[in-house]
């Protein structure tokens, strides 16, 4: 495999090599060009390399796995698919997970969206409201839908065309979308919010409670041993839609280009305006997904509480998931491990008894940093130690 | 006496061998041209010395001292300075800032100086013959007046060697011009100079001595004085290259485009016709408008009054609604407006293309890899897999692939602003005969260059560019450079007329 960066500096010249295509039906490229008769054991060295570079979240997932399983044995207990079941329908993974696609999307274009906790926390608010009040379930999934997409337009309309810096457009609406719905759950009337003044929460005597909460949040399809809940799908199935977008469609290469090269981008013709609004209007429409499985799932939103800190665990899982923060590199698969590593860090602390609840944040800050310095010093210590010190301080 | 010597130096990248025993010498007091194509090793040399990579074999003596194993920082302090292609300046701070970056002149607790660095400024540039003002900010020079601040930096830390890697391609003839002036009284006080350029021009009129290399190995040296520029370029491509004649006057087509006093920022009135498989070269100095009329016709750039007609049609509005006319544009500096660095050659190749038909979202990939390879083929594209990564290519084999980006999306009107730009010799030739091959075919291809030579080799008509007018429109036998140089110039206001 050849190293890009070493043959940038180096002009190397491919004159005089060109054997034309160099590639397979499916359109993967072929790496093993330097050696053309590799053993077994050198092409699953290649492949390894390969996977490492490209798809490193998945062994950071790996990784994580294991050690949950050994502090799940060493506590006497059996490690079970009922474990990575848990892991699956966790909080962390559906809500936060569903997210984090938007998420991504939104780094790779090298933005960031601050605000999606508290838009999550307000387009609950908006979807409990709607189904309290239309006990529809179709008007409760476009109420959830249609909040999202004004919370996500209006981050990118003022990001986008206004050009505030997102980091700036998004720490306001966070701060306003959460007091907003605070606001409202103490405007309410009790029959609306269908709880106290501090929570929205679904009203049971609603005749479409069963299918909404008890037939679909709450439930899983059993498979075997193994049961996957149906949030866990529709977070799935988000996840294989944007994979799809990402790799397959014009409108995913453009969301790379503008975060590879905006200006190159622009001169390529891609609406670089646009691209950009559009990223957060995606997040705004997955917020609405993350609502629709939270209001089913837990039933209820506490606007002062609920969704705390969901922005950082989404950034948290992208950047687990192996998504450059600079933007235009990053696989949205990435997404759905680095969104599970994180859930599954909270259960290893959790099932440590002598962990308070109060430490978990540090563990978890502690992973990330770690995961990352493995993943960006690892390629700095293999060129520091290949060419000596200076050469890697010259390229950088 | 040699002020360098690079004896036996050889370079090994992995198993990729780029530089093969390779000698290298630098008198006091003069300037060398070290020449080669793309990938010939040149940068490699340079970063050796420099200290960026360490050689696999050979010694280097510079004044006089052996260095078994320079570092960066060593060789700067012996008087190596490295004025790289890419500016190194800082945006934020002022011209004297700059200068000073890293070696301020400071009180205790590190107060600054700030009045003794810019007297300091002052005499430099004085003595240099520099007019720019110190207390600018460097955000607002332009990127000649960057270039020297580059260049008066590294004098000013009293190198006496300065690697000049093509410091010439940012600037305009004026500018270059200016800049020789300093090169020369700077050579007669005794400082010497390696040039890297790929303009042979500019080699015989500034440089005493040369150095080619071709796939890292010493190919010819000697003083300009002997040489013969065929036979330099002879040496640098090896004997694939044949400085062929490459114009034939076509029949052309109707008017396809025009422009009706075409007015935008730093251009006016501008007025121009041109015909189906037509080619036109846009000159002028930096400054003149040229470039700017282009981007406008791009959408890249508003234009504030008069009309563009494409195919008889009025365009209006963004870069996508001229695309839909079948423009395309290849901009100047590639690295900063073309290359998209994370994505591959084919992903680089099939971008406007993209952008163009967003109504059929999914992405055909096997189609699009059989339009790469007629593309590859088509313009001689040296990659190996589609999949490679664009920074993988060399300069010129980049700009091939931007071109393919146009050819692509079936531009029928081709804009390239400065397309030879870091390009070297033998890609160059490749690129402008695939303009008259393109323009053969019906393409109508507009071309804003500085280089009068490459617009003699492939234009019909030359427009010329002064003060954001248009200063003379030229036939194809018209053009000479010294009437492009004097309209540009506007000599001819005063002097010619009779």
């Amino acid at each position: 495999m050849k190293d890009t960066r070493t043959s940038a500096t180096e002009e190397t010249t491919t004159d005089n090599k060109t054997t034309g295509a160099l590639t397979d039906a499916t359109g993967t490229p072929q790496v093993e060009k330097s050696n053309p008769k590799p053993n077994a054991l050198g092409r699953a060295w290649q492949f390894l390399k390969t996977a490492w570079g490209e798809h490193s979240y998945i062994f950071v997932f790996l990784v994580v796995l294991a050690v949950y399983a050994f502090t799940i044995t060493y506590n006497g207990k059996s490690f079970s698919a009922g474990h990575i079941s848990a892991i699956l329908s966790s909080q962390n993974t559906v809500v936060v997970g569903t997210m984090a696609i938007g998420m991504a999307l939104v780094i790779i274009t090298g933005q960031i969206d601050l605000s999606i906790g508290s838009s999550m926390v307000l387009c609950t608010g908006v979807t409990v409201v709607v189904f309290n009040v239309t006990n529809s379930i179709i008007l409760t999934v476009l109420a959830a839908l249609g909040s999202g997409l004004v919370c996500g337009a209006v981050n990118g309309l003022l990001a986008a065309y206004v050009k505030i810096p997102p980091f700036i457009v998004t720490l306001g609406t966070m701060l306003i979308y959460r007091s907003l719905t605070l606001w409202a759950v103490r405007a309410t009337p009790r029959e609306i919010t269908g709880s106290g003044s501090s929570q929205f929460s679904l009203k049971s005597d609603n005749s479409a409670y069963q299918a909404l909460r008890m037939n679909f949040g709450t439930s899983s399809l059993k498979l075997g041993g193994f049961s996957i809940p149906y949030v866990s799908m529709l977070f799935l199935a988000c996840l294989i839609l944007f994979v799809f977008i990402a790799t397959s469609t014009k409108y995913g290469k453009a969301v790379y280009a503008v975060g590879s090269n905006e200006k190159a981008a622009r001169l390529s013709g891609i609406n670089v305006q646009w691209i950009k609004a559009s990223v957060f209007m995606v997040t705004g429409l997955l917020v609405g997904v993350a609502s629709i499985i939270q209001a089913s799932k837990v039933g209820n939103i506490t606007p002062a509480s609920s969704g705390r800190s969901y922005e950082m665990y989404a950034i948290a899982a992208v950047v687990l998931g192996g998504i450059a923060m600079s933007g235009g590199r990053g696989n949205i698969l990435g997404v759905l491990f680095g969104a599970l590593s994180y859930a599954a860090i909270d259960f290893i602390i959790v099932s440590i008894p002598a962990l308070s609840a109060d430490i978990q944040d540090t563990f978890q800050g502690l992973v990330l940093i770690l995961v990352i310095m493995v993943q960006t010093a690892g390629p700095v210590l293999r060129e520091r130690f290949r060419r000596g010190p200076k050469a890697v301080a010259a390229t950088v | 006496m040699n002020i360098l010597e690079m004896k036996d130096i050889s370079k090994s990248f992995d198993a990729n061998r780029v530089l093969h025993n390779v000698d290298f010498s630098v008198a006091v007091g003069e300037i060398h041209a070290l020449l080669g194509e793309n990938g010939a090793g040149k940068s490699t040399l340079l970063n050796i010395l420099a200290g960026v990579y360490p050689r696999d074999t050979g010694t280097i003596v510079f004044d006089g001292m052996t260095y078994p194993h320079p570092t960066i920082s060593q060789m700067e302090k012996v008087g190596v300075a490295f004025v790289h292609q890419e500016l190194n300046v800082v945006n934020d701070l002022t011209v004297s800032e700059n200068l000073f970056f890293n070696r301020e002149l400071t009180r205790p607790f590190g107060i600054l100086r700030a009045a003794e660095m810019i007297t300091q400024t002052h005499e430099l540039f004085e003595s240099l013959g520099v007019k720019l003002d110190p207390n600018r900010k460097v955000g607002e020079l332009k990127t000649s007046e960057k270039q020297l601040l580059e260049i008066c930096r590294a004098l000013h830390t009293d190198a006496k060697l300065l690697i000049l890697d093509e410091p010439t391609t940012a600037l305009g003839n004026d500018e270059i011009a200016h800049l020789f002036a300093i090169l020369r009284r700077l050579r007669a006080a005794g400082r010497s100079f390696i040039f890297v350029s790929h303009k042979m021009p500019e080699v015989f009129e500034i440089a005493d001595t040369y150095t080619v290399l071709r796939n890292g190995e010493l190919i010819s040296r000697g003083t300009i004085n002997e040489a013969v520029p065929i036979q330099i370029i002879k040496d640098m491509v090896g004997e694939h290259y044949a400085d062929k004649d490459v114009y034939l006057p076509r029949e052309l087509g109707d008017v396809v485009l025009e422009l009706r006093q075409f007015t935008g920022a730093g251009f006016r009135d501008v007025e121009l016709q041109v015909r189906r498989g037509e080619v036109i070269g846009f000159t002028g100095l930096a400054g003149s408008g040229a470039s700017e009329v282009m981007q406008a016709m791009f959408g890249a750039v508003p234009y504030s009054a008069g009309e563009i007609l494409i195919n008889g049609h009025k365009v209006h509005g963004e870069i996508p609604s001229f695309m839909r006319s079948q423009v395309g544009m290849l901009p100047t500096n590639r690295k900063e407006n073309s290359v998209i660095p994370d994505f591959s050659v084919l992903d680089n190749v099939v971008s406007a293309q993209h952008a163009l038909s967003g109504r059929q979202q999914v992405i055909r990939r096997v189609k699009e890899l059989v339009r790469y390879e007629a593309l590859k083929k088509r313009l001689n594209i040296r990659s190996q897999s589609p999949y490679d990564s664009i920074a993988s290519l060399s300069g010129g084999n980049q700009q091939k692939v931007f071109l393919a980006r146009w050819l692509n999306t079936d531009a029928k009107v081709l804009l390239l602003d400065n397309p030879t730009q870091g390009v070297d010799v033998g890609a160059k030739g490749e690129i402008y005969s695939q303009i008259l091959d393109l323009a053969s075919a019906g393409t109508t291809i507009l071309i804003n260059t500085l280089e009068i030579p490459e617009i003699m080799k492939v234009s019909d008509r030359c427009v010329v560019f002064y003060a954001g007018a248009v200063a003379a429109v030229l036939d194809h036998d018209q053009i000479n450079e010294h009437d492009v140089m004097a309209y540009s110039t506007n000599a001819l206001d005063s002097a010619d007329e009779e």
